[in-house]
């Protein structure tokens, strides 16, 4: 139950939302899937004033681009995201990531567009207020954080926890970004501000209209790891996607993406030792060594009662496997590692 | 006496849902979920309300045939769409064929969960009617039952799916 009022209205189109989110004054949301806006407004830490919802917006399914980019509307859900054959074939580690969100029933309604939109978690955040404290924190206007009080003004340590997000970082997607003025394209990683308390560049009025995955080139392997306690119905503790190239007949890395979920403001990409990786022969000792090194890259915030060395730990022992799932897939070369 | 500079509330909106094959036409504000419609509203309180915040699945429903939280479902999003509820799966007071298996296998037992997992099941095989193991425990990931330790839900659904799990009681 969401014990206030607001408007709700449905857009024909995505162009119209748009205009009607600029036109209106009062604070207004889009609303795709609701499944974090919904939960975010019934304990109150998002009180719109309007919902404009996009679910009326027809949307096309996942199609391949003249350049062979795939091409997802915003507005697709992620079951359709998990069972097209078409994502399955093209970029499986954006399935694999679609089908760990939530859990089912999420699924069928959840959005691409509002998963990578959803609002960063903490402890306090996250829970009904009024029986727990009285004053709001740092990213609710309050002036203290509740499971961090040491931080200084106005310093959150939300996570953004988006199960898709590292992926489509690690396989360089772009996303294109309907505002007022048209239409732009942008690098994935443009949307993340890394600051827990405005953790999305996007501004009021902003949608996100596609995202765009270049085709994988030859020689490509993926790994996905979501660590959980339970492994259903969970945000994670910690999120990796991996995407890396092998030279052709051999182990020797010609290119790597690593990026890290679940544990900072936003995703992360591990600059250092993908730098490390590429002219590197990924063994299994090598493999050890980059898994060792990216744990000590990687900044992890604690969170949900999961320490900073503990998320280090975490980051190492499951890195590695994924690392290693990356590779075998690599060496099987493009038309066997699809699944 | 009212606050004169108060915002105008937004004004209910007629809506028409079919549920359980029976078209009901309900007024409602935005803020309504489709869970307080289909409990407060239209009277069918078998849909169940636990978590009011999509973590638990007691308040699963079919919605034009998918599973989905009604907990978090605003009602106006809904309009002109079909609802089944756990009352769907019964006829004249006899129980559907997945109910019996439920009950033959003791898959519920508080029998708070036991609705939105029968709609969550029900789901499941309408799509897939011979769920292996890893599918059916991937179909309820987003249902919760604290009594029974799940194993006599998932024997229930391989039960009435007829792939090999024989009856207890009958
Ligand atoms: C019990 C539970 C478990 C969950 N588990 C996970 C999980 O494991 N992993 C995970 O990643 N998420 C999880 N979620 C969060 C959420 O369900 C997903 O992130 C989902 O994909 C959000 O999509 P939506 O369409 O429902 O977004 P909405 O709730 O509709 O929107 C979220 C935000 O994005 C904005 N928005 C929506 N679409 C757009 C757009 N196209 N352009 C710009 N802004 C937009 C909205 O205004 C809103 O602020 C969970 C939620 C619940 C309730
Ligand atoms: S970490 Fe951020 S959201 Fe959590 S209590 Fe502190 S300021 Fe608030
Ligand atoms: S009451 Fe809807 S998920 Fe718990
Ligand atoms: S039977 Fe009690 S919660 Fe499932």
């Amino acid at each position: 139950m969401i014990l206030f009022d607001f408007e709700h209205e449905s857009s024909p189109s995505a162009e119209a939302a748009v205009a009607r989110l600029n036109e209106v004054s009062e604070e207004t949301r889009f609303l795709a899937g609701g499944t974090d806006l919904i939960p975010n407004m019934r304990i109150g830490i998002t009180k719109p004033e309007r919902l404009i919802s996009l679910t009326s917006i027809p949307y096309a399914p996942p199609t391949l681009d003249a350049k062979g980019w795939l091409e997802i509307d915003a507005l697709t859900k992620l079951s359709e995201i998990e069972h097209s054959k078409l994502v399955g074939d093209a970029a499986p580690m954006l399935a694999a990531s679609a089908h760990s969100v939530a859990g089912n029933q999420i699924r069928q309604v959840a959005t691409l567009g509002g998963n990578l939109c959803q609002e960063t978690r903490c402890l306090y955040l996250n829970q009904k207020h009024d029986f727990q404290f009285v004053e709001p924190c740092f990213k609710r206007g309050g002036d203290c954080c509740y499971p961090f009080p040491k931080n200084k003004k106005n310093v959150c340590w939300s996570v953004y926890m988006s199960d898709i997000a590292p992926v489509l970082m690690a396989l360089n997607a772009e996303v294109s970004v309907l505002g007022a003025g048209g239409e732009v394209r942008l690098p994935i990683a443009a949307l993340f501000t890394g600051d827990g308390l405005r953790p999305h560049t996007l501004n009021p009025g902003e949608l996100i209209r596609r995202i765009h995955i270049p085709p994988a080139p030859s020689h490509f392997g993926w790994g996905y790891h979501k660590s959980t306690v339970r492994g259903g119905l969970e945000f994670a503790t910690a999120l990796m996607a991996v995407a890396l190239e092998v030279k052709a007949g051999g182990l020797v890395c010609s290119d790597a993406r690593i990026a890290i979920g679940a544990v900072n403001e936003g995703p992360v990409r591990l600059d250092k030792t993908e730098a490390a990786m590429r002219g590197l022969e990924l063994n299994p000792a090598n493999l050890r060594m980059l898994a060792d090194q990216a744990s000590q890259e990687v900044n992890p915030l604690p969170h949900h009662g999961f320490s900073k060395p503990y998320l280090r730990d975490n980051i190492r022992v499951h890195l590695k496997r994924t690392l290693s799932l990356a590779v075998e897939r690599a060496g099987k070369g493009l038309k066997e590692n699809r699944s | 006496m009212r606050d004169a500079t108060a915002k105008a509330r937004p004004a209910p909106r007629l809506i028409t849902l079919t549920i359980n094959g029976e078209v009901r036409e309900v007024m409602v504000r935005p803020r309504i979920m489709l869970l307080e419609v289909i409990r407060d509203h239209v009277g069918l309180t078998g849909t169940k309300d636990g978590c009011e915040s999509g973590t638990c699945g007691a308040c699963t429903v079919l919605l034009n045939g998918k599973p989905v939280l009604s907990c978090i479902t605003l009602a106006v999003e809904c309009d002109g769409k079909t609802v089944e509820t756990v009352e769907s799966l019964s006829e004249g007071g006899k129980l559907g064929d997945l109910q019996e298996a439920f009950l033959d296998q003791g898959a519920t037992q508080c029998g708070f969960c036991t609705p939105g997992i029968l709609m969550s099941a029900k789901a499941l095989l309408k799509n897939n009617p011979k769920p292996s193991l890893p599918e059916i425990k991937k179909a309820l990931e987003g249902n919760l039952c604290r009594c029974t330790g799940y194993n006599a839900i998932v024997d229930a659904i391989l039960q009435v799916s007829d792939q090999g799990v024989a009856p207890l009681m009958k």
